[in-house]
């Protein structure tokens, strides 16, 4: 048990290396608004971004989801599941980010599809050709890791670390910082990783999508910020 | 559930053309005023008001506004929505707004003010059917207090769900908490005190109207900042921060303007406040 318990967690660690080829890569989810504006230059104003990023948005909308479709996989509640990946994609309401998120849960589930052969995953794929599902990286994930018999709140945390470790590398890439100090950030964050996961594992249901006006706007503003080197 | 502390129900119906209400029915602490025909519109305004002043410790308050096909309507309110201390229950006020086919709302009401210890909740859900069009915009300020301190209030929670033939389409979450939020932080207010949000939703939505709007915003004067983005079905948002309610309604007013033009081929009445 132990032993593969170990090595479902493994296979779950895969999607989270930041080179899981999903296009991560081309999203800052409006950091790059940031460091445009001279408030993100270094290690230090990136990790207050964020803090905040992580702790509000991301657990908010993302973490909460992971949580919530976890539950409804549990009990094979499919339209709960589409009714998340709806509520997921029109809560946000910056058009790159929700446009970009959508791309890399798209992919995500094209390479998912290769590996595993996981009936929910067919059928969500089926549902996106229909135009009846949008596609959410986070979805893609939990179904995944439920899949692998990963516990809940493993997965709700490795999806954060997953999107933390991209958006480490872009800033590493964009500010831009030496990759010690992107590698420093990731281990700091460890523990506010896991605070985050306890919070979103007692998060009333009713706090989903809960709106962070500062980053919202800036990925609003990244539709006209001239040079750019992201999609959102 | 328990009783409602003022109750509005509205219905708009297009009757040859003009648009009149079909029944308005209003009970408790819930009014609106005789309607308005500005300017000859085939439309009215219709002002709500608030006959106790404020929302009090635990109110609720229950709109629904269902517009029939073709039926058009301005919904605003007399003055700012006033929130008072709540220390045993929050403030709840639901509206439910239904648009039949190619109805048309302006629902632009004043700023919410909460006052310290207030807490209040408002929940909006929106039933529209093709061709309908909706323009809904909310203020919120840094509230009251005796002291002058800004962001005393307890909580504002604002949830916006829009639907769109039976999909949700929209889904809209605002929620401050000053306790538990630093609002000056980075991604926060940043700065700001006051947020504005104009939510549109309709067909004729097309990059050159979001790309008008945007130099129009750009030339205005004030300190504020402004988001724009499209939505996942024709329509856009936009998001504003700034540090006086007079500029985000300018703001609100100007793209109203911007809208009024494209879409309906008119100015957009001011609406008096008396």
């Amino acid at each position: 048990m132990g032993i593969a318990m170990t090595n479902h967690a493994l296979s779950l660690l895969q999607l989270c290396d930041s080179s899981f080829p999903i296009g991560s890569f081309s999203q800052s989810f409006g950091l790059e608004t940031y460091i445009q504006k001279n408030k993100v230059t270094d290690a230090d104003t990136f990790s207050e971004w964020l803090h905040v990023y992580v702790h509000e948005q991301l657990a908010y909308a993302d973490g909460l989801a992971v949580r919530l479709s976890y539950d409804a996989l549990d009990i094979d509640d499919l339209d709960r599941i589409w009714e998340l990946d709806r509520i997921l994609t029109v809560q946000n309401l910056a058009r790159e980010s929700r446009d970009g998120t959508q791309r890399m849960g798209d992919r995500m589930l094209n390479i998912a599809e290769a590996i595993y052969k996981i009936p929910v995953l067919t059928t969500y794929a089926q549902k996106i050709r229909d135009k009846q599902a949008f596609g959410h990286p986070a979805i893609v994930f939990t179904m995944i890791g439920h899949h692998l018999q990963v516990e809940k709140n493993t997965t709700v945390l490795y999806y954060l670390y997953s999107t933390v470790v991209s958006l480490v590398q872009n800033a590493v890439r964009a500010i831009p910082l030496g990759q010690t100090a992107g590698q420093k950030i990731i281990y700091t964050f460890q523990q506010q990783l896991q605070q985050t996961t306890d919070k979103i594992m007692k998060l009333d249901e009713e706090e989903f999508g809960v709106v962070s006006p500062g980053l919202e706007l800036s990925q609003m503003q990244h539709e006209r910020v001239g040079i750019r080197i992201f999609s959102s | 559930m328990s009783e409602w502390t003022g109750v509005l129900d509205l219905v708009m119906e297009n009757r040859q053309g003009r648009s009149v209400a079909k029944s308005v029915y209003f009970q408790g602490a819930f009014k609106v005023m005789r309607p308005v025909y500005f300017n000859k519109n085939s439309y009215p305004c219709y002002y709500l008001l608030n006959p106790g002043g404020g929302y009090l410790d635990g109110d609720r308050y229950q709109m629904k506004v269902t517009l029939g096909e073709r039926a058009m309507l301005t919904l605003t309110t007399q003055s700012a929505t006033k929130v008072y201390r709540t220390p045993t229950e929050q403030v709840y006020q639901e509206t439910v707004i239904r648009m039949k086919k190619d109805s048309y709302l302006e629902y632009l009401p004043d700023a919410i003010i909460a006052y310290k210890d207030a807490s209040c909740y408002q929940k909006n859900s929106v039933y529209m059917e093709k061709g309908a069009t909706l323009l809904y915009a909310e203020i919120l300020t840094p509230g009251w207090s005796p002291e002058g301190e800004k962001f005393s209030y307890e909580m504002l929670r604002l949830k916006t769900e829009i639907y769109m033939e039976g999909q949700l389409v929209v889904f809209d979450h605002i929620k401050l908490h000053p306790a538990s939020q630093d609002m000056n932080e980075l991604g926060f207010m940043e700065g700001y005190t006051h947020l504005g949000s104009l939510i549109v939703v309709g067909e004729k939505t097309n990059d050159a109207l979001l790309d008008r709007l945007y130099e129009v915003l750009q030339q205005e004067a004030g300190e504020f900042a402004f988001g724009l983005s499209k939505l996942a079905v024709p329509g856009f948002t936009i998001r504003i921060l700034a540090n006086y309610t007079q500029v985000i309604e300018r703001i609100i007013s100007v793209c109203h303007h911007v809208i009024s033009e494209e879409w309906n081929q008119m100015k957009p009445s001011f609406l008096r406040k008396y």
